[in-house]
């Protein structure tokens, strides 16, 4: 049910190209769709601003009650509307092209078919470009409708019905309209006719059960690893190979609230679990691709990294605000860009060098430049592990020395010396063993709360964080050592409602409160399997897949008491813990 | 000697107008690709096409060199500014017939405006002075003429 013009998060599907994402709401309607790319500005921009955004609406024009599914391994989404009169079903993908075929840079399909009975369907199409703020014109021409801004145009064909920016058909049973929306810029636009639409459809739909058939996951929980895993290949920037964090901008953490912010890019944090999960589900390509974009990324500023870099490997992510945009349910600001990229965060050293080893392992070799890379950066982490940074969870309250950076500049080094001992980069163990064995003591002396038997958030610091549940999943100690299962329990304990777990509860420089973070609760699950709590962590597991919405997806965070998403959507980072939970929890039974 | 110059002037002329239509698509003024248009003709390979539509423009830019050079033979004297006149001819010649007309009658993937139902044409058709492909097409494709007659007008005087 809408809201003021806005849905649930949890209304929503996502459809995509490898380039693109759009979200469908439970109503029809797509919200969100950017163009070209997943950080180009919006054409549908309703869900953070239903007036000025402009949406994509299609539907029965009677009330109606609606379901929804993809279809069985595939990112192609499936609405069955009921009304009192019919039953109509909406077929949404945007599709991907046949090798060798000329066809639009961009296509968004839907396809519309009444099952039973009569229906009458109702449609709405109404871009607006760059972020809602030019209306561009709409002209008609070649028997479509041309929406257009600036070198920039959407074609609207229609085969059923006559094509329109607005209108309404009454459909019987074994009637259907189909839908494309073309986008070119710079270029003509492509047209083509309805069987190529229907052809690039099949198309698509192919593709997609193809690949998902090719996953080699077979453990408790399959629908949700499968899915996850299409859910991130949808995220996957094609071109460059880079994992985008979310296809949204600035959802709100809060409603309400100001925690709005933009994860159209990718985060180096991500690399080592995003790694492990492709290469745990068969996905070389995937997984070498983006490998190379990370190396590819990170030579921009190396040894330095940034935090996070654009999805073309580009360094720049300034922050700002769009100003006239009313946001998510009154959430503002709306912002692009991120300020993040400024911060020193350590722990992205860890995952870049976890990361190379875990591609090492696989492929047991990297390019000799990269190999000088690698060492560099280690070298880098070396002298500079001393440093306060924001942590993981960036926050704006000033540095501090977080004790997940600081361990995380040991699993840095700790690959490092792994890569050197197989002789894949230069060989400076004995000084990051001494660094290594350092952090460790720091770790151990400085961070560690004798009376709750956890680790803590910080140096001197008395709340805890559940980023430490990656401890164990990165390999930082023993597993079955007392520290790791000690802070395990604890943050279950104090951060924990439930299966789901807060951050942290202390101050990060933000006004206002988040709610749970999901990637947090699925790190929990995998945590207790590796510390020995396998079937509490398939209880947790059982919970935590439940609160999928209705089409198998996750939002960034879930708000404890309401039980509504919260924040960017999908995310990639929760999906890629479902998918490592799973896998650590079959690993423990196989054990 | 003023043929060489031409042809000479026809090659700088062509890089300079693929140059500035290209600058000009990512400014975001129109969404003119001569290259694509050309090479589409023969794959519905982008990629293909955009190799032969390459090579296809610059063969082009040499055989409109030679008629200004035959123009200039005709009436025995070239120049700049006479070459950036006849570009001015040869702009709206490519936007009022060329490229609006005659393309799309032998252009395999684009559509007419005698395309019916029963046919699926891929490309947008240009329209007159190439309207279909952004307003600031026609300014566009005369100032790349332009230069481009200017430059085939110096050269053949010059040489």
């Amino acid at each position: 049910m809408r809201e003021n013009g806005y849905a649930p998060i949890e209304d929503y599907a996502v459809i995509g190209d490898g380039r693109t994402a759009a979200l469908v709401a439970r109503d029809g309607s797509i919200d969100w769709l950017c163009l070209p790319d997943f950080d180009s500005p919006s054409v549908f921009g309703a869900i953070l601003d239903a007036r000025l955004g402009g949406s994509f609406s299609l539907a029965p024009a009677d009330r109606f009650e609606s379901a929804r599914r993809y279809l069985d391994g595939t990112n192609v989404l499936e609405t069955t509307f009921r009304t009192g009169e019919g039953v109509l079903r909406l077929t949404d993908a945007m599709t991907l092209v046949p090798p060798g075929r000329l066809a639009p840079l961009r296509e968004l399909v839907r396809k519309a078919e009444c099952l039973e009975g009569e229906i009458e369907l109702q449609w709405t199409v109404g871009p607006r470009f760059d972020y809602g703020r030019r209306h561009g014109r709409d002209d008609r021409r070649a028997g479509r409708v041309i929406f257009s801004d600036r070198a920039q145009a959407l074609a609207l064909g229609m085969w059923g019905t006559d094509p329109a920016p607005h209108g309404s058909v009454r459909l019987a049973a074994g009637e259907e309209v189909l839908f494309s929306l073309a986008w070119a810029d710079g270029q003509p636009l492509v047209l083509g006719g309805r069987d190529d639409t229907e052809q690039r459809l099949e198309h698509t739909i192919t593709f997609w059960r193809g690949w998902s058939e090719d996953k080699t996951y077979d453990g408790p929980w399959r629908d949700a690893v499968i899915r996850s895993a299409l859910a991130i290949r949808l995220l996957v920037y094609a071109p460059s190979g880079a994992i985008t964090a979310a296809a949204t901008t600035s959802l709100p953490e809060t409603i309400g609230g100001v925690r709005n912010w933009d994860y159209r890019f990718a985060w180096l944090r991500d690399s080592s679990f995003a790694l492990d999960a492709l290469l745990g589900l068969e996905c070389p390509e995937e997984a070498h691709a983006f490998f190379w974009w990370l190396m590819h990324a990170s030579r921009l500023t190396h040894p330095h990294l940034q935090v996070l870099y654009d999805v073309k490997g580009g360094n720049r992510a300034s922050e700002h605000e769009l100003t006239h945009l009313s946001g998510y349910r009154g959430s503002v600001p709306v912002r692009v860009g991120n300020g993040a990229v400024t911060q020193l965060q350590l722990d992205v050293y860890g995952s870049v060098l976890n990361s190379t080893w875990l591609h090492a392992s696989r492929h047991s070799d990297i390019a000799g430049e990269s190999g000088r890379a690698v060492a560099k950066i280690a070298d880098y982490i070396a002298a500079h592990w001393r440093e306060p940074d924001c942590g993981i969870w960036e926050v704006r309250s000033g540095p501090r020395h977080f004790t997940h950076s600081k361990a995380m500049c040991w699993v840095a080094l700790d690959s490092a010396i792994k890569l050197a001992r197989e002789g894949l980069i230069p060989d400076r163990t004995e000084r990051w063993t001494t660094e290594a064995e350092a952090i460790r003591a720091f770790v151990d002396e400085r961070c560690w709360d004798v009376g709750r038997r956890s680790y803590v958030r910080a140096v001197d610091a008395d709340d805890l964080d559940a980023a430490l549940l990656t401890l164990p999943l990165v390999g930082y100690g023993d597993s079955s050592d007392g520290r790791l299962r000690g802070t395990v329990d604890a943050i279950r304990r104090e951060l924990a409602d439930g299966p789901l777990v807060r951050r942290y509860v202390g101050e990060d420089g933000v006004e206002g409160q988040d709610g749970a973070f999901l990637a947090c609760s699925f790190w929990l699950a995998d945590a207790l399997a590796r510390t020995g709590r396998k079937d509490e962590a398939v209880e947790l597991m059982d919970q935590l897949v439940g609160l999928a919405n209705d089409v198998g997806l996750y939002a960034e965070e879930i708000d404890p008491a309401s039980r509504q998403f919260l924040g960017n959507f999908p995310q990639a980072l929760v999906h890629i813990a479902l998918i490592n939970a799973a896998r650590s929890i079959v690993a423990e039974e196989r054990a | 000697m003023m043929l060489l110059g031409a042809l000479a002037g026809g090659f700088v002329g062509t890089l300079v107008l693929t140059t500035a239509l290209r600058l000009a698509q990512v400014a975001g003024l129109t969404r003119m690709d001569i290259p694509l248009l050309l090479g589409t003709m023969f794959t519905e390979d982008r990629r293909r096409a955009s190799v032969i539509g390459y090579a296809l423009h610059f063969l082009n830019g040499q055989l409109f060199a030679l008629g200004y050079a035959a123009i200039f033979y005709a009436v025995g004297q070239a120049g700049w500014l006479f070459g950036a006149a006849l570009g001015l001819v040869h702009a709206a010649f490519a936007g009022g017939a060329l490229v609006n007309v005659l393309l799309p009658a032998v252009h395999p993937r684009m559509g007419t405006r005698w395309t019916d139902a029963s046919q699926t044409p891929l490309l947008e058709p240009p329209g007159f002075m190439l309207w279909n492909y952004g307003r600031h097409t026609a300014l566009v494709t005369v100032v790349g003429h332009v230069a481009y007659g200017a430059l085939v007008g110096g050269f053949a005087a010059g040489l």
